[in-house]
């Protein structure tokens, strides 16, 4: 920059010194040539006219002097033009010089001048002549000869000093040229150099120049726009750290295409809830990281029509999780549209919705199976089975029988839903887990050994008591207890066992029964849900008990979980926290 | 020069339209073969009817993008790679439509199967349906990815569903055994077994392409290096 700017002033300079030179040299040099060949001339002329040829005798000696001063070379030629006296050459051998033009010249005007090659002396010459007059009476002339290069060494020195003058301007003019350069580039450098961190992103402060002129003017304006420009880039940076957090954040999962419909935006809870690598999607095809037919179809269908849209679909294999999808444009710069995908995962309300419609259809069901029977049964007295007070004993008994089913389903409705509501108050009390066991076991005894199956108790009888309400403690157990007594095969074992398990202590029932199918367990605890449906309504169950304990556990600040295998039993465990006070 | 460009940017675009074509084709069979075994296992003859009448789209789809292949070898003469790809990607619409034609098989099984009380429950089945779902997917992924590990991860697949299959056979000939009654649901329920078992060797043909895609090796057949 600044070698640049110096040399442009710096040949600015030296063009116009040389052209100054240039238009010098054409109008001086003819004259300059002219004034000094006229010079020589004059001075020749004089010297001519300084010839005596008065004294003939002496003629020689005379010329020899006049040609000494004169630094030229003298010869006389008579009117014949036959030369009869020369300072420097025999006269003998010179042929007669009358037609020559400076003789010519002076034979017409008494003066005459010429320039020529001399064959004598090998050089060019400037010759002059004078002629000679002895009483008005042409009697010869005096020619004087003197080498031409004599005369441009006189124009030469005059040159040779105009050049030295050249030389001296350029001199000076670069000189100038660097000062200016100087003064001129240097806040254009401070200026340059700012820039240039600026641009490579350096923090840069503000620029400061020591000049009063228009740079100073621009190295303002620089300043403002340096500092509107990081205000800006502060901004935008806000906003984007903003629309990250908001969109990394949410439970959503988002997805941003770009218009290669290539993958270029992808939040991390989606990543989440697909267990895939965040980076896997980056740069790929919905199709290719997705690998589902029915998104890719939605996709499709969105880009033809261009309307937002939404649907459910099943995303992942084996155990699909149901997204509610939609689809919408992102604004861009024209032709840059983008696609935003939004995924809600409803794979819960999806199943809680399941649920609650199962629960409804459970218990109709439920209730109306028992009414069915007492319905049935009442009409067949009516009809007249009144009359057969045998028959009439045998019915009375079983819709005895029903109405008592229907009225413990009721009960244990009630039961759940006040528990669920938050109805039901716990009167925690200390309880030794044992004596409670006892107790259960000692009420379900008799329909035990009915199967001829064993329940034993091995939970230690000074186990530290825990906090719970006695009558809802009892029913926990009287369900599981319950159940595992009814599944169980005949001659087969129960045992409940207790140990400490972090935080908690354990009560765990097992039995020997059926167990339960690994995909069944997770809906155990569900209202009405019921793993072998015919098996277990012929056993007199609701269909609510696990429902109930689990809900009570719940309530105690516990919970219950349960393992079981095909063909070798089911173990449920009652979690109690620890009573710490 | 920006001629040249152009055009090979087109290419571009075609080689990957060919690529999605088979991740869609390869999503489709998938879909196909488990929607086939939840007909079988939920009892849903209507789904079943779906599986048949989806496969249309799969047919159509394979002969599409069989035809657009052949377009590609006419017209920009592919070398190398490219060629190898080309030729793969014909080789995997063959498999994967025949993989569409055995989730239709299945779904006609489980029509039949329908008809009559359930045999057992299925367990090994979903099991192995999952699995072979999993092989196509990672056999397609290898293809895309060029990754020869994955594809060897999917050859090692196939023994685990072939003894699968053997297992699910002989618990059907006890089955059979018990009650002769039993033989025609068991026949039926094999040939389910059966027809899982060649959609998983369909999954290692394609693997074994990639493997040739990648390395240029043949390791289809144990006589590859003979002929050699």
């Amino acid at each position: 920059m600044k070698r640049n700017l110096f040399l442009k002033i710096f040949f600015s300079y030296l063009v116009i010194i040389s052209l100054s030179f240039f238009v010098l040299h054409l109008l001086v040099k003819d004259k300059v040539d002219k004034i000094i060949t006229a010079r020589i001339e004059q001075e020749l002329m004089h010297y001519a006219e300084l010839v005596d040829l008065n004294a003939p005798q002496a003629i020689s000696g005379h010329l020899q002097v006049i040609s000494k001063i004169s630094q030229s070379r003298v010869t006389l030629v008579n009117a014949q033009g036959v030369v009869f006296a020369d300072s420097e050459k025999e006269i003998s051998g010179l042929e007669n010089h009358l037609y020559r033009p400076e003789i010519q010249s002076a034979r017409l005007r008494g003066t005459g001048r010429a320039v020529r090659y001399s064959s004598t002396l090998g050089v060019d010459m400037l010759y002059v002549a004078v002629v000679i007059k002895d009483r008005e009476k042409l009697s010869g002339y005096v020619r004087l000869a003197r080498p031409l290069h004599d005369v441009r060494s006189a124009v030469e020195q005059v040159y040779q000093s105009i050049f030295l003058a050249m030389i001296i301007g350029a001199i000076v003019s670069l000189l100038v040229a660097l000062f200016f350069a100087w003064r001129l580039s240097e806040p254009i450098r401070i200026m340059e150099e700012f820039t240039q961190r600026l641009r490579q992103g350096l923090p840069v402060g503000f620029l400061r120049l020591q000049t009063t002129d228009e740079t100073k003017t621009l190295a303002e304006n620089i300043n403002y726009l340096v500092e509107e420009l990081q205000d800006k880039i502060q901004l935008a940076n806000e906003e984007k750290s903003k629309l990250m957090t908001a969109l990394t954040s949410i439970n959503e999962g988002v997805l941003i295409l770009n218009r290669e419909e290539r993958i270029e935006f992808f939040s991390t809870s989606l990543a989440g809830i697909l267990s895939g690598h965040y980076e896997d999607f980056l740069g790929k095809t919905l199709l290719e990281s997705f690998r589902n037919v029915e998104l890719q179809n939605a996709f499709q269908s969105f880009k033809n029509t261009k309307t937002g849209a939404s649907r459910e679909i099943a995303l992942g294999g084996a155990d699909p999780v149901i997204m509610n999808v939609s689809l919408s444009e992102v604004q861009g710069l024209p032709g840059e549209e983008k696609t935003m995908i939004v995924f809600h995962d409803v794979t819960r309300l999806k199943k809680l919705e399941r649920i609650r419609t199962d629960f409804v259809a459970n218990v109709t069901h439920e209730i109306r199976t028992p009414l069915t029977a007492i319905i049935g049964y009442l009409e067949t007295l009516q009809d007249g089975a009144l009359d057969r007070p045998q028959d009439a004993k045998r019915f009375i008994d079983i819709i005895l029988n029903q109405a008592r089913r229907l009225n413990r389903l009721v009960e244990d409705l009630m039961t759940i839903s006040k528990i669920e509501l938050g109805e039901v108050v716990l009167h925690f009390e200390d309880i030794s887990l044992s004596e409670i066991a006892d107790n259960v076991i000692s009420l379900l005894e008799a329909g035990a050994a009915a199967k001829a199956i064993k329940i034993e108790n091995h939970i230690p009888k000074d186990l530290p008591a825990v906090k719970a309400d006695r009558d809802r403690l009892s029913q926990v157990f009287v369900n599981v207890l319950d159940n595992a007594v009814k599944f169980t095969p005949d001659s087969g074992y129960v045992s409940i066992n207790s140990f400490a398990q972090e935080e908690n202590l354990v009560v765990s029932i097992t039995d020997t029964g059926g167990g339960i199918p690994r995909e069944e367990i997770s809906r155990l605890g569900e209202r009405f849900y019921r793993v072998d449906k015919t098996r277990s309504r012929e056993l007199g169950g609701t269909g609510l008990g696990l429902s109930i304990v689990k809900h009570l556990m719940m309530a105690h600040g516990g919970k219950m979980e349960i393992e079981s295998q095909l063909g070798k039993g089911t173990k449920v465990s009652l979690f109690f926290p620890v009573n710490k006070g | 020069m920006e001629e040249k460009r152009h055009t090979s940017l087109h290419y571009e675009k075609e080689l990957q339209a060919i690529k999605d074509g088979l991740i869609y084709l390869g999503a489709l069979t998938e879909t196909a073969i488990r929607k086939a075994m939840k007909s079988l296992s939920d009892r849903d003859t209507e789904l079943a009817r779906e599986v048949i009448r989806d496969d249309d789209e799969i047919d159509r789809l394979d002969t599409d993008l069989e035809e657009r292949c052949i377009k590609i070898l006419a017209l920009r003469q592919p070398t190398a790679i490219d060629l190898r790809f080309i030729t793969t990607a014909i080789k995997i619409t063959g498999h994967l439509e025949r993989i569409g034609d055995m989730a239709v098989n299945i779904a006609e099984k489980a029509m039949q199967l329908n008809e009559e009380p359930q045999l057992k429950p299925y367990i090994d089945l979903p099991r192995m349906t999952d699995l072979v779902g999993g092989m196509i997917k990672d056999s397609l992924d290898s293809f895309i990815k060029s990754d020869l590990e994955q594809a060897e991860q999917v050859r090692r697949m196939e023994q685990v569903i072939d003894d699968l299959n053997e297992q699910i056979f002989r618990e059907l000939l006890t089955f059979m055994m018990e009650d002769s009654k039993n033989i025609h649901r068991a026949l039926l329920v094999m040939q389910v077994s059966k027809n899982m078992e060649r959609i998983a060797d369909h999954a290692k043909g394609i693997a074994d392409m990639v493997t040739y895609m990648v390395t240029g090796e043949c390791v289809r057949h144990r006589t590859c290096n003979m002929l050699e």
